[in-house]
């Protein structure tokens, strides 16, 4: 292990059957749940467990990176409505691949934090929603949770208090836009994942109309342990920016010698994570690239990358973000018009329809750059291409989804120019130019 | 898909448990319908316009709410699939490290395009997005199961061993 890793969320991953609630107690696990509860129920009022977690500095871990203790003060307090919490484990965001292992390997730790979250917000339902295609992950979390029930943590007065709170899993279908979290809550409702206008924003009217909280699997993992430490503990683990507390658990792919699940704490220079916690490029080749928080986020150079520091004020100092902490490291063999038209395509797949310019532009950008991939593209195709993704930006869709397929594409472009310009076809054949009904 | 009939639909024993089950833990009965569409899948491994009115009726939406989330998801299959359903991940990461090779495996090996079915009924391809399982890949879903770090050779010999388990 690297000694730039800071293991908190991780600490018991590896261990022997750490996925059981039995390694999981062992190791102090379901302490802060009794902390809150019992050993120290009168200091830990909603207010103040709210507190702890503004202090914390914890930021959203889904990509977002909205404070999570801001985000938990918007549930109104004085309403009769239901209040319902809901994990994000949707996972879908190309290149990020942390929210499993705490699923599969670790799932006691976020259960945990939402119990937590449950007494703090009045919630007595919580539901978490796992992509479809997480089997295996979603059979460990319905385990964990029997076994929670049975030891009674969750269900009726937990651990023989007032507190009640419950537990069920939800499968998604396969549809990237219901990671957006009222895609979600659209989902969880038995329809079809499209996004909702906000306002009302899902504190207020959120699952079934009732006030919802949304949050990811590691923002809530990361509750247990800013209530047993501290939250001012827990923001001092950053290196970087007061504002970026905590460690972040990065997902590290592409053309690496160990790629992997790491968590490191915020504020590391990118190119020390990269040589010094995955082992640096593989073969002998140079660095090209980094796409640095998930496939929505703009691409790196290598001379950017190097001066890059890894929390949410560095990486908008880069003119990115730190989106889910998902690490694409390019090596200089690395096709950038073939990376392009693979973002783009996944873009045109996942769009959900119901906006105009996103559904037809997300086809239009995938359609220009497979021209540049079969070599005939034209000059103007690029310019056509910068201006087409600015109306389905700043505010034209419902969802923030057109926006990402600029940031993901349109830096590459501007970026490596020279190598879309390369695949311009220069013989003046006339091409067939591409129409709007082209799929 | 050719016109023969379908068959009816009704739950399994297994799903019929699993519904009720289910519908405890909703509020609102339209959650139920992804979760039952789920159902309808591991029973007959496709969402057959029979299991659609099936499931209307017994979650108590209409026929064309069902439809829609049906062909909304792209896990639910619209039609029948193979035995075993080999889905390739071709987003970024994984094509870094050489999923091309492994849907050139599959389309030599089994002699399918992608969306196609082979002959004998055993195997369905299809090229799917991020599976969350970039730090291991290449990665196949076989199923319900995830093969990682994959590469043409593995596959070849994962293909014959589900072929010799026929
Ligand atoms: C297109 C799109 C996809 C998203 N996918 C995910 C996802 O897979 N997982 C996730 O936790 N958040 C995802 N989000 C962010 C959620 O909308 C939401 O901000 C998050 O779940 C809030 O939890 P957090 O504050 O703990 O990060 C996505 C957002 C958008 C716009
Ligand atoms: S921006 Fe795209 S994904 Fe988001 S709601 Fe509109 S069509 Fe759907
Ligand atoms: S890119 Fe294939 S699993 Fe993520």
């Amino acid at each position: 292990m690297s000694s730039l890793e800071k293991r908190i969320l991780l600490k018991d991953w590896g261990k022997n059957n750490c996925h059981t609630i039995e390694v999981y107690e062992e190791e102090g696990g379901y302490t802060a749940l009794k902390k809150v509860l019992i050993d120290e129920k009168d200091k830990w009022t909603s207010e103040n467990i709210i507190e702890e977690v503004k202090i914390s500095g914890l930021r959203g871990r889904g990509g977002a990176g909205f404070p999570t203790g801001l985000k938990w003060s918007f549930i109104p307090k004085d309403t009769d409505k239901p209040k319902y919490l809901i994990c994000n484990a949707d996972e879908g965001e190309p290149g990020t691949f942390k929210d499993r292992v705490l699923l599969e390997d670790l799932p006691h730790g976020f259960i945990e934090g939402m119990i937590i979250a449950g007494i703090a917000l009045g919630s007595k339902q919580g539901y978490i929603y796992l992509r479809g295609e997480f089997y295996k992950p979603w059979q460990r979390v319905e385990e964990a949770i029997k076994d929670a029930y049975n030891k009674g943590y969750l269900g009726d007065n937990i651990l023989g208090t007032k507190h009640s709170f419950h537990l069920t899993t939800y499968r998604g279908a396969g549809a990237y836009i219901c990671g957006e979290e009222t895609a979600l809550i659209e989902s969880l409702e038995g329809k079809r994942g499209h996004p909702r206008l906000k306002p009302p924003f899902p504190a207020v009217e959120g699952l079934y109309k009732c006030p919802t909280v949304v949050n990811n699997v590691e923002t809530y993992a990361a509750i247990p342990h800013i209530i047993i430490n501290g939250g001012k503990w827990y923001a001092n683990l950053g290196q970087g920016s007061e504002k970026s507390g905590g460690t972040k658990l990065f997902s590290i792919s592409g053309h690496i010698n160990k790629p992997g699940v790491y968590e490191l704490p915020m504020g590391l220079p990118l190119i020390d994570i990269i040589e010094k916690v995955t082992g640096g490029i593989k073969g002998d080749k140079k660095l090209k690239a980094v796409i640095p928080g998930g496939s929505s986020t703009p691409i790196l150079t290598a001379q950017e990358a190097k001066k890059a520091i890894m929390d949410y004020e560095g990486m908008a100092e880069a003119g990115t973000f730190l989106g889910s902490g998902a690490v694409i490291v390019l090596d200089e063999t690395t096709d950038m018009v073939e990376l392009a038209y693979r973002v783009a395509y996944f873009y045109d797949h996942e769009s959900c329809g119901q906006c105009t310019p996103c559904r037809e532009g997300t086809r239009w950008v995938k359609n220009i750059l497979k021209r540049f991939k079969d070599r005939i593209g034209s000059a103007d195709d690029l310019d056509t291409l910068c201006d087409f993704s600015e109306y389905m930006s700043n505010g034209a869709t419902i969802c923030p989804f057109g926006d990402a397929v600029k940031m993901a594409v349109i830096p590459i472009v501007k970026k490596f120019r020279e190598e879309f310009e390369a695949r311009i076809d220069k013989t003046e054949k006339v091409h067939e130019k591409i129409s709007i009904g082209d799929r | 898909m050719n016109k023969t009939e379908e068959k009816e639909y009704s739950f399994s024993k297994k799903s019929e448990d699993r519904f009720k089950e289910l519908e405890k833990k909703f509020p609102q009965r339209s959650s139920l319908v992804l979760w039952t569409l789920h159902l309808v899948q591991e029973d007959i491994g496709y969402i057959s316009k029979p299991a659609i009115e099936y499931v209307a009726k017994r979650v108590g939406v209409s026929k064309s709410w069902v439809e829609g989330v049906c062909t909304f998801y792209s896990m639910y299959n619209k039609k029948p699939v193979g035995k075993y359903h080999l889905q390739v991940c071709h987003n970024v990461s994984c094509w870094l490290n050489g999923s091309d090779k492994l849907e050139e495996t599959i389309k030599e090996k089994l002699n399918i395009e992608h969306g196609e079915t082979t002959k004998d009924g055993l195997f369905t391809f299809t090229h799917v997005e991020c599976l969350a399982s970039c730090g291991t890949s290449p990665v196949v879903q076989v199923n319900n199961d995830y093969h990682e770090k994959m590469d043409p050779q593995k596959l070849e010999e994962l293909i014959e061993k589900l072929k010799a388990e026929v």
